[in-house]
């Protein structure tokens, strides 16, 4: 787990190296979170979401726990949902990912405007298109690791 | 254990999470813009990956550049000795004015005041909530940096201040931007000061301008005055983009900052013991 999180604190900080508007596209940690929710369950969702949320935020000069909280959320219901639903397809994958992403963003949004008494910066509308975006990484990774698999066996 | 345990007990967990987390930002409220304890484990344990990463992409580029753009050298060689030539000139133009105020030794006493006085550093990494917001830099406490030092970009535009929290080797910069910054400024050649605060968009407005004040126009340019005890004063910061008058007694200014975000790469820190020269 340590190993899968220096992965995407690594990807995050070749992202904002590359530009900054690829950070306000693509969210690792989010893909991270919900990955090893899928697999291990909502109480490793949570608690990796809120390490991952937490270490986002102590890069960041907004409020230390606002991602946390979002991320712990999102973890959860990733570990529970994905136990009450198949979405092993890469389709039902993508759409999967992609909602708890928006709910995500909403939470996140809520605090933000909450704490700080201000409009969230939207990056000329590119925020919008991080779940869309980031469902997309995530799908195709995912499609990735199934043909990995399949090839093994 | 049965599922209905098993689910409370998966909800309790959650719950937990959160309201610990709700906890830590209830700390932070009267503290500011201070960060906690935890905040500053988290920040000096990842940071050096962070600097590490950049450093690593940075030498790949480097190669990649020097392989390829060696044409490019007697170009950009031609170039820069023009600009040499002009900055000596702008030099030679600025000691005579200085000369006018001063007598030599005064002089030279004071240029010589301002070697060492820069930390270059290079951005790497953005606030992930807002670009507009923070950045980090690889420099820190090792190198001499301390909070509220002031960050120029490569133009000596003003860029921010050094804040909380510092590590060995890296540090973040509050960006002028940022919704929670203030900069004491004043249009150049006019006497009419009024402090920057950032929108978090990428624009600032100008406050405390009152409605009947006609010295401000559309395009004029803005400096720090000093006054706030931060900034150094006569560092561009910006320029106003519009004047609108409304039923409030202050003017409703935007300015545009004086620096462009993608030309963050490379920064200069202005030292504390500068200030001691204005």
């Amino acid at each position: 787990m340590f190993v899968s999180v220096l992965i995407a604190f690594v990807l995050y900080t070749l992202l904002g190296k590359i530009s900054v508007s690829l950070l306000l596209l693509v969210n690792f940690f989010s893909l991270l979170v919900i990955y090893f929710a899928l697999k291990k369950g909502e109480i490793y969702g949570a608690c990796l979401g809120t390490i991952c949320g937490l270490l986002q935020d102590s890069f960041s000069l907004s409020v230390f726990g606002v991602a946390g909280i979002a991320k712990t959320i999102i973890g959860f219901f990733a570990g529970y949902i994905s136990g009450k639903i198949n979405v092993t397809s890469v389709r039902r994958s993508f759409v999967f990912v992609f909602v708890l992403l928006c709910m995500e963003l909403l939470i996140w949004a809520f605090l933000y405007s909450f704490i700080f008494s201000e409009r969230v910066n939207t990056g000329g509308g590119l925020i919008f298109f991080q779940p869309l975006i980031t469902a997309a990484v995530g799908s195709l990774a995912y499609r990735f690791l199934l043909k990995q698999n399949r090839s093994k066996m | 254990m049965p599922i209905s345990l098993k689910k409370a007990k998966s909800f309790i967990i959650l719950l937990s999470l959160i309201f610990c987390q709700l906890v830590l930002i209830s700390i932070q409220v009267p503290m500011g813009n201070e960060s906690n304890y935890f905040e500053r484990v988290v920040f000096s344990v990842f940071s050096p990956i962070n600097s590490g990463v950049v450093s690593v992409f940075q030498g790949i580029g480097n190669i990649w550049k020097s392989y390829f753009g060696l044409h490019k050298v007697q170009k950009n060689n031609q170039r820069l000795q023009e600009e040499v030539f002009r900055l000596n000139q702008e030099n030679s133009l600025l000691r005579s004015i200085l000369r006018t105020y001063r007598t030599e030794n005064k002089m030279l006493d004071l240029l010589s005041e301002f070697e060492g006085s820069i930390i270059p550093a290079r951005t790497v990494g953005m606030d992930a909530s807002n670009i507009w917001k923070s950045l980090m830099i690889n420099k820190g406490s090792l190198d001499g940096v301390k909070k509220d030092m002031v960050v120029l970009d490569k133009n000596g535009y003003l860029v921010g201040r050094v804040v909380d929290p510092i590590s060995f080797k890296q540090s973040r910069v509050q960006m002028i931007t940022d919704s929670q910054s203030g900069v004491y400024v004043v249009p150049q050649d006019k006497n009419a000061p009024g402090i920057i605060n950032g929108l978090g968009n990428g624009q600032c407005k100008l406050e405390y301008i009152i409605a009947t004040d006609t010295l401000i126009v559309e395009g004029d340019s803005l400096i720090t005055t000093g006054f706030d005890g931060i900034y150094l004063p006569g560092i561009l910061v910006g320029h106003v983009i519009s004047v609108k008058e409304n039923i409030s007694l202050f003017k409703e200014i935007r300015v545009e900052p004086a620096f462009k975000i993608q030309d963050l790469d490379l920064l200069a820190i202005i030292k504390e013991d500068i200030h001691d020269l204005f």
